[in-house]
C-alpha cells in the first residue's frame, strides 16, 4: 500500500457530496498528492470559477482553520488543477502522468429521464476511460459505483462483477433514441389534443395564447414523464429498481469491458451515504441524502405510515468511510485482468434495521421535537409498518378523495372558508405527493432483504497499519448507531430545517408597499367587477332596468332573465367574451340618453353601494403616489361613470347606437383574458410606463394575463382557481370585503 | 301641567331602569345611591298648529309681519333645517311642510314669482328626493324639484359668497342665492338649545372656508357647553357671524320647539318612568324587547329607522333671529332642563340608534363617539355630570360597520387615521386639509350622497371637550376592536364597567344617569 504518496490523482464528481469529502481528505491528510478536477463549466461559471466557490463549502472549514487561510489556498494553488470541459469533446485532454483516477461522478436522482441517467451513467464513463486510454498511461482506476447495482434480489451479494446479462450498447442506443421517439410521440393528435383541451379547461378564459402556452407545457411535461417512465419500467423490465442503479450496474459492465487487461481497475460500491461519523467534522452533510427526506418529513409529523419491513435492512454508511475506503482502495492497484470489487456499507457486520431506525427517529422526535412556528412543538405518529399494500391502498384512497375536493372546491363560491379549505387541501395535497414520491423511489430500499457482504473490504482495513486505522480506517462495524443517529446525523439534518419551523408562521398576503413614482411612470391597472364593486354585469343591468320599469313590469323582465339564465351562464362558463356579447344584446333599443340619466340620478350610487371601500382607497393610494391608474373592465361605459374619475384612464365596453338607441351590438370586441394583457402591454409603451414596476388587481382566473403583465399584481377577492395560481406563485391575496352593501339591500336602496 | 324634571336616587324600591343600547334597550339595576336624572314630562303640544304659524307669521318679533316684507319682483330665498334634526324624524305631515306651505301661500298672494328653497345641509350629505319630499311634502315638492328646491352646495365655488370677515378674522362664506335675496325666510326646527338662531344662516349654508373657524378642537374644547350658547365659544363664533350676516342680509326667522313625545304608542314604555309603568307597558315591553333582540341586525335597523316621532310641537316663533331665538331657547330648556346638585365620579348614558348623521343610515363607530362624547356628554349647563377626571360608561354595541355611500371618508378615517392616532389636536393639524380637500370626497359629498370628507374630523372633534375632561371610556357591550380603535374601552357588563372605573375613582363612587332620550338637559350646580 502506497498511501498515494507523489501522486497524482483525477477526480471527477468533485462537487458532489462524496467528491467534496474526498478532495477535502487528500487536501488535508495526503500532503503530498496532487489533484486534478474535471469540472464542467455551468451557465456562466467555468469550472475554475466553480472549484473557488467549492472550496468556500464547510466541508474545508476544519482544514483551513487547522492550517491557516494562507497555507490553505498556497496548498490548493500548488495540488489542485482543473480541467474545465465536458467529457465527450474530443478537444479535452488528460494530463499524462496521472497514478490514479476516482471516477465519483454520476446523476443526483433517481428517477431521472432515460435518456440524462445514460448520458452520465453510461456515455460518461465511456467517455472518461477512453480519454484516460488516449494519455497512453495506465492510470489505477477507482469505479465508484452502489451496492445497489445488484438489482432487485434477496440474500447475500458478494463482492465480485455483477451477473446479468444487459447489453450496455443495445441499451444506450435505445435510451438516446429514446428521448426523440417521445418527442415524435408526443405531437401525435391523440396527445396534443388531451392537452389542449386540459389546457383549454384551465385557462380558456384567458385567450388563445395563454392556452397555447399551457398545452405546450403540458406536452413538454408529458415528454418528460414519459421519458422517466422508459427508465424506470426499462429498469424494472431487467431487474433493476429504477433506472439510476440499472445505468450504474451498465456503467460498472463499460469499466469492465474498456479497462480489463489495458488498465489496474477497482470498483467500489458505497451504500447509502450520509452524514459523517467524525471526518473533517461529525454531522458533515451536504444537502439532504436519500433517507433525510423521510427522518425530516417524518419529524414534521407528515409521514404517517411507511411501506418499509421492520426487520428490512437500511444499510447506511457515514460519508468519511466511505472516503477513507475509496482512498485506500485508491492505494491498492489490483492486477490489470482481475478488477478488484468492495461493498462499503453497513449491512453485513452491523445491520441497522427498519424498526431500529423508525424506534430511534421517533425516540430522536420526542427528545427535541420540532418547533411548530409558535405553536408549541410537532406531534410525530407511531408507524405500525402495514406492509406495502396497505400503505399503497391508504395513498390510493386519499389521492382520489382528494382529487374530488379539489375538483369541487374549484366550483364552490369564493369566500374566506373555502380559500380556507383550499389552502387545507393544498398542505393535504403536498403530503400525500411526498408520500407517493417516496414510497415509489425508496420502497425498494426500504423493503430490502438483501446483504451486501464486504469481507474484501475489511481485508483491506485490517491490512492498515495500525497506526493509520484510527485516522484512516474504515470498518463500518465501529459504528455505535445509537451515537451516529442520535448525536450525529439527525441533529445535522434537523438544524436547517428547525431554523425553518421555528419562525410564526406568517401569510403572504401583505399587499406590495407603494413606491412614490410622480412622473407616470408606474401604471395601476384594475379589474372592477369583483374586484372594487362587488356587483356583475348582470346586476348592474338588473337595477338599470328595474329602476327604469314601472313596478308592474318587473315580473315580467325577472322572469324573461331567468329564462335566458342559463344561455348566459354557459357563454360565461366558455368565453368571457362571448358572455358579454349575448347579455348585451338586452340592452337593445334602450334610450342611450336616458340611460346616461338614470346612471346619474339613481345606479350611481348603486355602483358605490356595492363597491369595496379598501378597493377604492387602495386606488387613491396609487393615485397619490404618483402612479396611473387604469380600469379595465368589460362592463358598459356609461355604467362606470361613477368611478370614473378616479381613474387617469378607463377602458369598458362601449354599445353601438343608432339614432340615439342602443342596437344591442358592442362596438369593439370586448376586452377580456388576454387581450387586457396585450392592450396594457401597448398601453405602457404609448405613455412610457415600466410594467415591470406596476400593480394589477383583479379577482377571477380571466385576469391572470393582465396579473402577470405586471410586477407587482394582487389577487383580490380571488376565486377558487386564481387563488390557487396566486398562492402558487406567492401573490398577495386581498380580501375587500367589509363595509360593502349586500346586494338586496344596495336593490331596496335603489329601486324602491 | 307637566310635572318637572326631577333625579331619583337609587334605593331598594327602585325597578330596573331603561337603558338605550343602540338599536336595542335593556333594563338596569343601577347600584343603590347612584342619581338618575329625568327630563321634565313630555309638554302639550300646541292645538290648531296652522292657525299658531299664521299667528306667529302675522305677529313676528321685532320685524314686519312677512306679507309685508313680500313684494312682487323680489327674490325670496325658503332655507329649512336638513333631516339632521328631529331626531328621530318627526311624523309626517313635518312642520317644516306646514310653515312652507303658509309662507309660500302668502308669497303667492303677493305675486313673488322668485322663490327657491334650498335644503341648510352644510358639509352634511344631500337629502335624497325622497327625503326632500318627506320634509317639504307632497305639494310643494311637485312644484319646485329639482330646479327651485335644492340642497346647499358648499363645494360649488360659482354659487358661494364671501360676505366679509368678522372681527376675529373669521370668514364668512355662504350659499350665493341665499346672500343675494332680497328675503331669506329660515324655516328651524329647534331640537336641543344648541340649535337655531345665529346658527341657521351662518352654519347651515356656509361652506367649509367658513365652518372651520368654529368646527375645531380649540372653540369646541372651550365650549362648556356647547348645548350653552352664553358659555360655548362655538356660538360665540355663530353669533359674531350672524352679526356681520344681519348688516349685508335680511332674514326672516321661523323657530319651533317640539315636545317629548320621541317614540311611538306601541314603544310608549319608552317616554314613561319605569315605576309608573303598567301591565300593558310591562307586556309591550317584554313583547317589543323579545321581538327586537330577535330580530336580524338589519331588519331591526330598517324598522327603528322607519319609526317616526310624534312630536307635539310646543312653540312657533318668528321675526328677529336673535329675538326669536330667545323664545325657543327658553321653550327648549323647559321641555329639557332637570337640576342636578353637583357631578359624580362616574356618568352613564345609554345611546340610542340614531343621531343626526346616521337618518336612514348606519351608525358607524365614530357617529357612535360624537353621539356619546359630543351629543350626550355636552347635554349639560353649568358643570359635566361627570367630574373632571372621572369615567363615563356608555351603553352602545359600537359595531364594525360603515355606510359605503354615506361615509366614505367616515371608513378612511377610521381605519387609516384613528390607527395612528386618536389625539384631536394631532388629527387636526396632520390630516384636516387633506380630508377637506381631497377631490374624490367632495366628488362625492356633490354627486353622491356622501358626507363631506372633513365630516369625521369633525365628528371627532365634537367630542376633544368630553375627552380632555374624562378620565376614562368606557362601552358597556362595544365591540371590543373599535372601541379600541378609538382609544376607549369595552366591558360586556355593567358590573365589569364600574370595576374598571374603581381603578381610576375609587372604591364607591358617586354615579349620575342621564336618562335619555328622551332628551334630557343637566343643570349641574
Amino acid at each position: 500500500m502506497s498511501h498515494l504518496d507523489g501522486d497524482h490523482i483525477l477526480l471527477t464528481g468533485g462537487t458532489g457530496f462524496l467528491g467534496q469529502a474526498l478532495l477535502e481528505k487528500v487536501l488535508s491528510s495526503y500532503p503530498t498528492t496532487r489533484v486534478t478536477l474535471l469540472i464542467r463549466r455551468r451557465g456562466s461559471s467555468s469550472g475554475t470559477d466553480r472549484l473557488r466557490t467549492l472550496l468556500k463549502r464547510p466541508v474545508f472549514n476544519t482544514w483551513r482553520e487547522a492550517v491557516g487561510a494562507e497555507a490553505a489556498a498556497a496548498a490548493v494553488a500548488e495540488r489542485v488543477s482543473v480541467i474545465d470541459g465536458e467529457l465527450g469533446s474530443t478537444e479535452v485532454t488528460l494530463p499524462d502522468d496521472l497514478s490514479a483516477v476516482i471516477h465519483a461522478a454520476s446523476t443526483v436522482s433517481f428517477d431521472p429521464p432515460i435518456d440524462d441517467a445514460f448520458r452520465t451513467n453510461v456515455q460518461g464513463v465511456v467517455d472518461l476511460y477512453d480519454a484516460v486510454a488516449r494519455t497512453g498511461t495506465t492510470p489505477h482506476i477507482v469505479h465508484v459505483s452502489t451496492a445497489y447495482v445488484a438489482g432487485a434480489r434477496k440474500g447475500v451479494v458478494p463482492e465480485r462483477s455483477l451477473d446479468h446479462d444487459a447489453v450496455w450498447r443495445t441499451e444506450l442506443a435505445a435510451a438516446r433514441a429514446a428521448r426523440d421517439s417521445v418527442e415524435w410521440d408526443s405531437r401525435r393528435p391523440g396527445v396534443l389534443r388531451r392537452a389542449l383541451a386540459d389546457a383549454r379547461k384551465d385557462h380558456g378564459k384567458s385567450g388563445p395564447q395563454s392556452t397555447a402556452a399551457a398545452a405546450e407545457e403540458r406536452r413538454v411535461e408529458w415528454v418528460e414523464k414519459q421519458l422517466v417512465e422508459y427508465g424506470r419500467l426499462r429498469a424494472q423490465s431487467l431487474g433493476w429498481p429504477d433506472v439510476y442503479t440499472f445505468t450504474k450496474a451498465l456503467g460498472e459492465r463499460v469499466a469492465e469491458e474498456k479497462l480489463t487487461g489495458a488498465m489496474p481497475l477497482s470498483v467500489v460500491r458505497p451504500a447509502i451515504v450520509e452524514s459523517s461519523l467524525r471526518y473533517p467534522f461529525p454531522g458533515w452533510i451536504d444537502g439532504f441524502k436519500m433517507a433525510d427526506p423521510l427522518i425530516l418529513a417524518y419529524g414534521r409529523g407528515i409521514l404517517p405510515e411507511f411501506p418499509g419491513l421492520p426487520d428490512g435492512v437500511l444499510d447506511v454508511i457515514p460519508v468519511d468511510i466511505v472516503v477513507n475506503a475509496t482512498l485506500a482502495v485508491a492505494a491498492t492497484p489490483p492486477p490489470v485482468d482481475e478488477p478488484a470489487y468492495y461493498h462499503v456499507g453497513s449491512g453485513s457486520r452491523n445491520p441497522l434495521t427498519f424498526r431500529g431506525i423508525h424506534d430511534s427517529v421517533r425516540e430522536y422526535f420526542t427528545e427535541h421535537p420540532m418547533p411548530d412556528g409558535g405553536r408549541g412543538q410537532i406531534k410525530v405518529p407511531v408507524w405500525t409498518f402495514p406492509g406495502a399494500k396497505r400503505v399503497e391502498r391508504m395513498l390510493r384512497t386519499g389521492e382520489k378523495a382528494l382529487s374530488v375536493a379539489q375538483k369541487a372546491l374549484l366550483s364552490a363560491p369564493a369566500n374566506t372558508r373555502t380559500r380556507h379549505w383550499q389552502d387545507d387541501l393544498t398542505k393535504q395535497k403536498d403530503k400525500l405527493d411526498f408520500l407517493r414520491k417516496y414510497s415509489e423511489l425508496y420502497g425498494v430500499y426500504t423493503e430490502a432483504e438483501v446483504i451486501y457482504t464486504d469481507s474484501k473490504l475489511l481485508a483491506l482495513h485490517r491490512a492498515l497499519p495500525a497506526e493509520r486505522t484510527e485516522e484512516h480506517g474504515f470498518d463500518a462495524a465501529v459504528i455505535d448507531w445509537h451515537h451516529y443517529l442520535q448525536e450525529v446525523h439527525y441533529p445535522a439534518i434537523t438544524a436547517t430545517m428547525r431554523k425553518a419551523t421555528a419562525g410564526r408562521r406568517t401569510s403572504s398576503s401583505a399587499l406590495p408597499p407603494l413606491k412614490h413614482a410622480p412622473n407616470g411612470g408606474v401604471i395601476a391597472v384594475f379589474d372592477l367587477e369583483g374586484t372594487i364593486v362587488a356587483s356583475n354585469v348582470i346586476e348592474t343591468y338588473l337595477l338599470a332596468k328595474l329602476c327604469d320599469l314601472p313596478r308592474a313590469g318587473w315580473p315580467a323582465e325577472l322572469a324573461d332573465l331567468v329564462r335566458r339564465m342559463p344561455r348566459y351562464l354557459a357563454a360565461e362558463r366558455r368565453d368571457r367574451g362571448e358572455f358579454l356579447r349575448t347579455f348585451v344584446r338586452r340592452y337593445e333599443g334602450a334610450d342611450e340618453a336616458g340611460l346616461a340619466r338614470l346612471v346619474k340620478h339613481h345606479l350611481g350610487d348603486a355602483l358605490l353601494r356595492r363597491s369595496h371601500p379598501e378597493a377604492i382607497r387602495q386606488v387613491r393610494k396609487h393615485r397619490a403616489a404618483g402612479h396611473r391608474t387604469v380600469l379595465i373592465t368589460g362592463t358598459v361605459d356609461v355604467l362606470v361613470q361613477p368611478i370614473a374619475g378616479l381613474f387617469d384612464e378607463v377602458v369598458a365596453s362601449r354599445l353601438h347606437v343608432r339614432d340615439g338607441r342602443f342596437s344591442g351590438f358592442l362596438e369593439s370586441p370586448p376586452l377580456v383574458g388576454e387581450a387586457r394583457a396585450a392592450w396594457l402591454r401597448r398601453y405602457a409603451e404609448t405613455v412610457g410606463a415600466d410594467l415591470t414596476e406596476s400593480y394589477g388587481y383583479g379577482d377571477s382566473y380571466s385576469d391572470r394575463p393582465l396579473l402577470e403583465a405586471v410586477g407587482h399584481p394582487v389577487a383580490v377577492n380571488p376565486d377558487p382557481h386564481l387563488y390557487r395560481h396566486a398562492k402558487s406563485r406567492r401573490w398577495p391575496v386581498a380580501h375587500w370585503k367589509a363595509y360593502t352593501l349586500p346586494v338586496g339591500d344596495a336593490f331596496v336602496e335603489t329601486a324602491l | 301641567m307637566s310635572r318637572p324634571g326631577f333625579v331619583l336616587e337609587v334605593d331598594e324600591r327602585t325597578p330596573a331602569l331603561l337603558m338605550h343600547e343602540g338599536e336595542g334597550f335593556r333594563l338596569e339595576k343601577l347600584p343603590l345611591g347612584s342619581r338618575v336624572i329625568y327630563p321634565p314630562e313630555s309638554l302639550p303640544g300646541l292645538r290648531d298648529l296652522d292657525a299658531r304659524i299664521r299667528h306667529a307669521l302675522a305677529n313676528p318679533l321685532g320685524r314686519e309681519p312677512l306679507h309685508e316684507l313680500l313684494r312682487p319682483g323680489m327674490r325670496l330665498t325658503i332655507v329649512f333645517d336638513d333631516l339632521s334634526i328631529p331626531l328621530p324624524p318627526m311624523r309626517t305631515p313635518d312642520i317644516r311642510q306646514r310653515i312652507i306651505e303658509q309662507v309660500l301661500e302668502l308669497a303667492a298672494a303677493k305675486g313673488v314669482d322668485d322663490v327657491e328653497l334650498i335644503a341648510g345641509n352644510a358639509l352634511h350629505r344631500r337629502m335624497t328626493p325622497a327625503e326632500l319630499k318627506r320634509t317639504v311634502g307632497e305639494r310643494v315638492f311637485r312644484s319646485f324639484f329639482p330646479r327651485h328646491l335644492r340642497n346647499h352646495d358648499a363645494e360649488d365655488k360659482a354659487n358661494l359668497t364671501e360676505i366679509g370677515q368678522t372681527r376675529h378674522g373669521e370668514v364668512v362664506e355662504i350659499n350665493r342665492r341665499a346672500a343675494e335675496s332680497d328675503l331669506i325666510v329660515y324655516v328651524n326646527v329647534s331640537l336641543t338649545a344648541m340649535s337655531g338662531g345665529p346658527k341657521s344662516v351662518s352654519v347651515g349654508l356656509a361652506s367649509y372656508r367658513s365652518l372651520k373657524h368654529h368646527h375645531n378642537v380649540h372653540t369646541l374644547r372651550h365650549s362648556k357647553s356647547f348645548n350653552d350658547p352664553p358659555n360655548s365659544a362655538m356660538h360665540h363664533s355663530y353669533n359674531r357671524m350672524a352679526g356681520l350676516l344681519d348688516e349685508s342680509v335680511n332674514i326672516f326667522q321661523i323657530e319651533t320647539t317640539v315636545n317629548n313625545d320621541t317614540f311611538p304608542d306601541y314603544v310608549g314604555f319608552l317616554n314613561k318612568r319605569e315605576w309608573e309603568w303598567n301591565l300593558k307597558d310591562q307586556a309591550s315591553y317584554l313583547a317589543v324587547k323579545r321581538a327586537n333582540d330577535l330580530a336580524p341586525p338589519k331588519q331591526r335597523r330598517q324598522i327603528w329607522h322607519r319609526t317616526a316621532a310624534p312630536y307635539g310641537v310646543t312653540s312657533v316663533t318668528a321675526g328677529d333671529p336673535i329675538q326669536v331665538h330667545e323664545v325657543t331657547t327658553r321653550h327648549v330648556l323647559r321641555q329639557q332642563l332637570t337640576e342636578v346638585d353637583g357631578p359624580a365620579d362616574i356618568g352613564i348614558f345609554g345611546l340610542p340608534y340614531i343621531c343626526p348623521y346616521n337618518v336612514n343610515s348606519i351608525m358607524n363607530p365614530i357617529l357612535v363617539m360624537s353621539l356619546g362624547l359630543g351629543y350626550f356628554f355636552n347635554l349639560y349647563r353649568g358643570q359635566p355630570i361627570v367630574r373632571p377626571g372621572g369615567v363615563a360608561i356608555y351603553y352602545h354595541p359600537v359595531r364594525n360597520e360603515f355606510h359605503p355611500v354615506h361615509h366614505p371618508s367616515y371608513i378612511d378615517f377610521f381605519e387609516e387615521v384613528l390607527a395612528e392616532t386618536t389625539d384631536p389636536v394631532a388629527i387636526e393639524t396632520k390630516f384636516e386639509e387633506q380630508f377637506a380637500t381631497d377631490p374624490w370626497y367632495i366628488h362625492l359629498y356633490r354627486n353622491s350622497y356622501a358626507y363631506h370628507g372633513v365630516h369625521p374630523l369633525y365628528m371627532w372633534y365634537w367630542g376633544a371637550h368630553a375627552m380632555e375632561h374624562l378620565g376614562d371610556v368606557i362601552f358597556v357591550g362595544g365591540n371590543r376592536k373599535t372601541t379600541e380603535r378609538m382609544g376607549f374601552r369595552s366591558a360586556s357588563t355593567l358590573d365589569d364597567a364600574l370595576e374598571m372605573a374603581r381603578e381610576r375613582v375609587g372604591r364607591s363612587p358617586s354615579i349620575n344617569y342621564l336618562h335619555a332620550p328622551p332628551l334630557t338637559m343637566a343643570d349641574v350646580r
